[in-house]
C-alpha cells in the first residue's frame, strides 16, 4: 500500500516508536504518584519527553510542555483559557473544526480573516484589519486541507502589536517546519502527538505561554490537599494518569524529528508535493490546488468524479488518501471547494519519490475510470 | 548518612532541579517527598548528600527551582528542618 494520508496521521513510524510503547507497557508504572522504581522510571520517560519536545520548539522550561490528548484536547484547553461568551476571536480563514467547533462551543463571535489561498500577504493583511480589539486569535500554522502554510510569525508579531494572545495549531506543521515558541511568543501552541512527530495516536502536546484554565480536574500528585487545581504547570492542565506508554512512543518520535530536523523533513514533504503537483497537472478534468507557500499536503479535485468515488478508486488501488471536507468547512469555504470538497495527499518522511509517482499514475488513470 | 531533602514545586521542577545539579556535578536523586513535611499533601524532593547540601540548595534559588524548605535526614530516616 501507498499510504499518503500522513495529514490524518502518521501510519508509518521509526521502529524506535512501537519498541518504546511494548516496553513501555510492559515495565512503566503512573508517573507522580508512586515513589518506587516503575513509577519514577515513567516520571522519568515522561520528562525525557517533555525535554526532547522542549528541545524541538525552543520552548524555555520543560514545564510549558503539557500533554494532551491530541491537538483537539489542546485547543480546547487553550480556547477555554482565553475566550468567554460573547469574546471577539479572530481566526484565519483554514481553520479546522478543532478550533471552530471549540470557538462556537464557547459563545465567541467569530471574525474570519478570510484570504486567498497561497497568498501570505493577503493573510497578514486580513488579520490586521481585524485584530484591533479582539480578546485572541487562532491561527493554523498549515492548512490540513490545502498545505498552505499561513505566514504565523508574521501575525504573531502582528497579535503581540496589538495585544492580542494567539493560539497556533502546529498540527500539520510540527515535525516539519520551523515552529519556535520562543520566537512566535504565543499564549499557546497546540499539536498532535501521533502526525507530524511520529508518536501513537492520543497523544498530543500543548506549549503554554501561560497557566491556562483546566479542561480537565483531578488527581495531579500534587499539592493533594487542596480541592483546586494546582496553579503549576504541567499539573495544572494534567489531571488524570498520563498515557505513559503514548508518551514513549512519542519521546522516539521526536528524537527522530530532531535528528533528521524539521527542516529537512519538511523540504523532504514539500518536493513530493511539488512532484505530484507536476505528475497530475495535465490530467484532464482535474483541478489541482498548489501554490508557492504549500507544505506536504496537496488537494485536487475532479470536474465530473466525486471526490470520495475517487479516493475510492485509489484505495482500491493501494493507494490511502483521504477524501471530503477534512474537517475543514472554513477552509473549504474559504477556497469555494465546499460542495464538493477535495481529495487530499499528504506525505510524510517515510513517503518516497517512487511512490509518489506511481500513485499519481494510479489516480491519472482513476480519474479517467481507466483500470484495464 | 546524612541528606539534605530539598523541597520542590512538583515532580517536573523536581525533575529539572535534579538535572541542573547533576550536570553541575551533585548527584541528585528525585524522591517522593515524607508527608510529614509536606504542607500541601503529596509532593516531591531532590536529596542531595550533606556536603553538597549548601551549593545545592545555591545552585537552585539562582535558577528559581526550589519551594518551601529544606530538610536534614538522618540514617535512620529522622527529619528535622535546615538553614542553609
Amino acid at each position: 500500500m501507498i499510504y499518503l494520508d500522513s495529514a490524518a496521521t502518521s501510519l508509518l513510524k521509526p521502529a524506535a516508536v512501537p519498541r518504546a510503547v511494548s516496553r513501555a507497557i510492559r515495565t512503566l508504572a503512573s508517573p507522580g504518584r508512586g515513589g518506587h522504581a516503575p513509577a519514577m522510571e515513567a516520571a522519568k520517560a515522561v520528562y525525557d519527553c517533555r525535554c526532547a519536545a522542549a528541545e524541538l520548539f525552543d520552548v524555555p522550561e520543560p514545564e510549558r510542555v503539557v500533554f494532551t490528548m491530541n491537538a483537539t484536547h489542546g485547543l480546547n484547553i487553550a480556547i477555554r483559557s482565553l475566550v468567554r461568551p460573547g469574546d471577539r476571536v479572530v481566526i484565519s480563514g483554514y481553520e479546522h473544526n478543532s478550533v471552530t467547533r471549540a470557538l462556537k462551543a464557547v459563545g465567541a463571535d467569530i471574525r474570519i480573516a478570510r484570504s486567498p489561498l497561497f497568498n501570505g500577504p493577503a493573510t497578514v493583511a486580513a488579520f490586521r484589519e481585524r485584530l484591533a480589539g479582539a480578546s485572541a486569535a487562532v491561527c493554523t500554522h498549515v492548512s490540513n486541507v490545502f498545505g498552505f502554510v499561513l505566514p504565523i510569525y508574521e501575525i504573531a508579531a502582528l497579535c503581540r502589536a496589538y495585544g492580542v494572545p494567539l493560539i497556533v495549531d502546529a498540527s500539520q506543521s510540527a515535525g516539519c517546519a520551523d515552529v519556535d515558541f520562543r520566537a512566535l511568543d504565543p499564549a499557546f501552541i497546540a499539536m498532535p502527538g501521533h502526525k507530524g512527530l511520529l508518536g501513537p495516536q492520543g497523544t498530543g502536546l500543548l506549549l503554554c505561554g501561560q497557566a491556562g484554565v483546566p479542561l480537565l480536574c483531578g488527581g495531579t500528585g500534587s499539592d493533594s490537599k487542596r480541592q483546586e487545581m494546582p496553579d503549576f504547570l504541567p499539573d495544572r492542565l494534567e489531571a488524570g494518569t498520563h498515557n505513559v506508554a503514548g508518551i514513549a512512543g512519542l519521546s522516539e518520535g521526536i528524537r527522530y524529528v530532531l535528528d533528521r530536523t524539521p527542516q529537512r523533513i519538511g523540504a523532504h514533504e514539500r518536493d513530493l508535493t511539488a512532484l505530484a503537483a507536476g505528475e497530475l497537472e495535465d490530467v484532464p478534468g482535474l483541478e489541482i490546488f498548489n501554490g508557492p507557500e504549500q507544505a506536504g499536503v496537496l488537494s485536487v479535485r475532479h470536474t465530473a468524479l466525486d471526490c470520495e468515488t475517487l479516493c475510492a478508486r485509489l484505495g482500491e488501488r493501494g493507494v490511502a488518501v483521504r477524501g471530503g471536507l477534512h474537517c475543514a468547512p472554513t477552509a473549504h469555504e474559504t477556497v469555494g471547494t465546499l460542495d464538493t470538497g477535495t481529495v487530499r495527499l499528504s506525505f510524510s518522511p517515510f513517503s518516497t519519490r517512487a511512490e509518489t509517482v506511481k500513485a499519481c499514475r494510479i489516480l491519472r488513470r482513476a480519474a479517467g475510470g481507466d483500470f484495464s | 548518612m546524612l541528606h539534605y531533602l530539598i523541597m520542590t514545586r512538583s515532580l517536573t521542577y523536581a525533575q529539572r532541579a535534579a538535572r541542573l545539579l547533576e550536570r553541575a556535578g551533585i548527584t541528585a536523586a528525585v524522591i517522593k517527598a515524607p508527608q510529614s513535611v509536606s504542607v500541601n499533601g503529596c509532593a516531591y524532593c531532590v536529596s542531595v548528600s550533606y556536603k553538597h547540601g549548601p551549593r545545592a540548595v545555591k545552585l537552585l534559588d539562582e535558577a528559581d527551582l526550589r519551594s518551601g524548605r529544606i530538610f536534614l535526614q538522618e540514617a535512620d530516616g529522622t527529619l528535622r528542618e535546615a538553614k542553609l
